[in-house]
């Protein structure tokens, strides 16, 4: 009923056979759901029957979001070491009216500012009950209920909780790997992770955590090999890198500890994610996200910066050459020209008005004369693409929109942005994208005014 | 609208039969998909219920059920969840004070729900008072979504004054991206979703004044292909629902002239299953509430005749922001 994408409608109605198969099917998947809700009423967080039922569920449906928390509720009540419970001792259980009249776990309710003691297990740690009620056992993962179970001991099992949490870490994680591939524009399964790696920054000693952090960077590569334009992984992309980044390295016995910038490594990446596909606009958003920083950490002087611009602009135009109708290469090369032609402090909206810093410019110190010779250069070369691909409508849009971006630098004489060539090239826009004429009809109002 | 009246039976809107499919959404019960939606189940009647508005049949849907549904869904923390028995989370809040605000019964959560202060006390905890921006839940997970469905409730229940306003709008400015777009997060790819959120979030406190209005309205205009559906990002596929958000946004700018009307009409109308009714993501595909709701919105900001008119912000039939709203709208 929900959201459905790209399934063919078909008008056969179910045979009986099919329809008692729904039927089976929705029996099994509501017995699993009211098992759970009877535990969830009871505030049974800490039964490990529980946990295995979110394993069941969540396997059949990664988007019945409560599954998931409930599952981290359980791990918080149960199997996590108390030291890292404490940190969502309020979320140990929901805070609804089901939970009301009910306790929440030891584990949560009697935070105890000496993390040496431990609650009791709830259970005894039991082997899995293989084959219980007829479903599959959960091999690939490790029971996380036997986690950090271990005996009562004194306040130097530190150690001995974080080894039990680092695995319980591990075993989450690798459940929703599959989960992650076969749906990988469910939020939730991203957002479950996040909450575990989270998890590891806050307990881990630095060094272990980077290894969690690093090999999501990969996991995240895979995603993006396997869908380039997923914006989940992008954005958590953006977000492990930050983590990383923040969490510093420890040498042995060297007191100091240096965090280390992965924009080189990061700006590399957008640029093999453009080798292999220059229409992935992602790649090139995220590149031009990069470049400011790339250069201020490379300590780039004004000459490193224009050739930078150079180089950036080149590689659009490659692009080009071959994929004038391509949005995103214009929408990157459209960038690189606002660098261009925009002056900082310059009025021009959201720059300079309500005390709002300027946001930086890839090189702030171009001459007029350097920045109208760029301009120059470019528009020279998009003119050249006429001459192959006189139709590309993208074409006419960036020679207009830089056409007037020019005119806007001041002080022009040149006729880089000459008015009656303009208009020829709106007369093209009309012609060959009648779709947007309304667009076509203001730009002309606003270029004769 | 003269073309219209020429469009061939196809091309016309089928409003008994998108009708009779939200009536009967609740009547699916023998399918596997109905159960395994069961955490969209509160959107899912806000969805319905919009569309049959727009669609001028409000009694379709019994109003009574609906309210004791909604607040079946209510938690002590007066946060929402998708039905009974599923955790609070702003999205299904939002959908609550929405489909509240459309039947017009907030006075049924003062007598019996849990009254709107704690659904705004609910909201307002999830802003994150650093950034301005808002979790989703208790577990943390940020976006604009959340911000914008913050602002959305609390200013239909009239409790603005409950989060820092300021905070959240200079979150929506440093989410905004060279391209004129807004992204999920600071530094997130721009994508018409998310700058639906992020417009629609400032034009409710009014704080449209950071908006680069001619480089969004180019970018959201590049939007329609040439078989007139709109797609949500640069060189991806078209979608009805982003008819949705790529209009909403249009119009909250004033530049739905940049786009075709008559071809995003024709790509919309050719999404529908005129027999059995609702409308899909694209031509000939399984349709679903949430792109029926979408493919109307759609129509109805490009003033497709018979529907009822949908506010660009809110989402909801304008009829109904002005009665809550009054003159600020």
């Amino acid at each position: 009923m929900a959201s459905t994408h790209g399934i063919a409608r078909t008008n056969r109605s179910r045979t009986d056979e099919q329809r008692q198969q729904d039927l089976d099917r929705i029996q099994k998947y509501r017995d699993l759901d009211d098992q759970i809700q009877l535990h969830v009423k009871q505030s049974n967080y800490s039964d490990p029957t529980l946990f295995h039922l979110t394993t069941k569920i969540l396997r059949l449906n990664p988007e019945y979001y409560t599954i998931w928390n409930v599952r981290r509720r359980c791990l918080i009540s149960g199997s996590l070491s108390k030291r890292s419970a404490g940190l969502w001792r309020s979320k140990a259980s929901p805070s609804t009216s089901r939970s009301v009249t009910t306790k929440p776990s030891c584990a949560a309710s009697s935070p105890s500012p000496s993390a040496a003691t431990r609650p009791a297990p709830a259970t005894s740690p039991s082997p899995k009950k293989a084959g219980e009620s007829g479903t599959i056992p959960d091999e690939e993962e490790a029971d996380p209920c036997n986690a950090g179970k271990e005996e009562e001991k004194d306040g130097d099992d530190e150690e001995a909780d974080i080894a039990a949490d680092t695995s319980l870490v591990q075993s989450e994680l690798a459940f929703t790997i599959p989960l992650l591939i076969e749906f990988p524009k469910c939020y939730w399964v991203w957002g479950y992770r996040s909450f575990f790696l989270s998890l590891c920054d806050a307990i881990l000693p630095a060094g272990a955590a980077r290894d969690f952090w690093a090999a999501e960077l990969a996991l995240d590569s895979k995603m993006l090999t396997k869908d380039r334009r997923n914006f989940h992984a992008w954005s958590y992309r953006r977000f492990i890198v930050s983590a990383l980044e923040s969490t510093t390295t420890k040498n042995d016995g060297d007191e100091s500890a240096k965090a280390k910038s992965m924009t080189e490594s990061e700006f590399a990446y957008t640029y093999s994610m453009i080798k292999v596909d220059l229409s992935n606009f992602s790649a090139w958003h995220n590149r031009s996200n990069l470049a400011l920083r790339l250069l201020d950490e490379r300590g780039a002087d004004d000459a490193a910066r224009k050739k930078f611009l150079d180089q950036e602009l080149e590689l659009a135009r490659e692009g080009l050459n071959v994929g004038p109708e391509d949005q995103s290469l214009w929408y990157y090369h459209q960038f690189l020209m606002d660098q261009i032609t925009t002056t900082v402090g310059a009025s021009s909206k959201g720059v300079g008005e309500n005390g709002k810093e300027a946001k930086g410019l890839i090189a702030p110190n171009l001459s007029l004369a350097d920045r109208r010779d760029f301009v120059d250069r470019e528009v020279a070369e998009i003119k050249d693409l006429l001459e192959d691909y006189a139709d590309a409508k993208l074409i006419y849009e960036a020679l207009l929109e830089y056409g007037i971006a020019y005119r806007a630098m001041g002080e022009s004489d040149a006729d880089t942005a000459n008015q009656d060539e303009m208009m020829a090239w709106l007369a093209k826009l009309k012609e060959l994208d009648p779709l947007r004429r309304g667009r076509w009809d203001d730009l002309e109002k606003s270029l004769q005014a | 609208m003269a073309q219209l009246q020429n469009l061939p039976d196809e091309l016309q809107l089928a409003t008994e039969a998108h009708v009779k499919y939200i009536q009967n959404l609740d009547s699916r019960k023998d399918e596997y998909e109905y159960w395994l939606t069961e955490h969209l189940r509160l959107n899912g009647v806000y969805w319905g219920l919009t569309a049959l508005y727009l669609l001028k049949k409000p009694e379709a849907l019994p109003r009574d059920a609906t309210i004791d549904f909604v607040l079946s869904c209510q938690h002590e923390n007066g946060g929402f969840g998708a039905a009974p028995g599923h955790d609070a989370h702003m999205l299904y809040t939002v959908s609550a004070v929405q489909i509240l605000a459309l039947i017009d019964a907030f006075d049924e959560l003062e007598k019996r729900g849990k009254g709107k202060a704690a659904v705004g006390k609910f909201i307002a905890d999830l802003q994150n008072r650093e950034t301005g921006t808002f979790a989703g839940d208790e577990w943390g997970e940020e976006d604009t979504r959340f911000l914008y469905g913050a602002f959305n409730a609390l200013s239909l229940m009239g409790l603005l004054d409950l989060v820092n306003v300021d905070k959240a709008v200079n979150h929506i400015e440093a989410c905004a991206n060279f391209d004129g777009g807004y992204g999920l997060t600071p530094g997130a790819e721009s994508h018409s979703g998310q700058i639906f959120t992020c417009l629609a979030a400032l034009s409710i406190v009014g704080r449209m004044e950071s908006v680069e209005a001619d480089k969004l309205g180019k970018w959201l205009s590049e939007r329609q292909l040439p078989n007139g559906g709109l797609n949500g990002r640069p060189e991806k596929q078209e979608d009805v629902c982003y008819s949705w958000w790529v209009l909403s946004s249009l119009a909250m700018i004033n530049r739905t002239h940049w786009i075709d009307r008559n071809a995003l009409f024709g790509f919309i109308l050719r999404c529908q299953d005129t027999e059995k009714g609702g409308i899909s993501d694209r031509p000939g595909n399984m349709v679903d509430v949430w792109h029926t709701l979408f493919g109307l919105t759609g129509l109805s900001l490009l003033g497709y005749p018979g529907l009822d008119e949908i506010d660009p912000v809110y989402c909801l039939p304008k009829s109904t922001t002005q009665r809550i709203l009054g003159s600020k709208k």
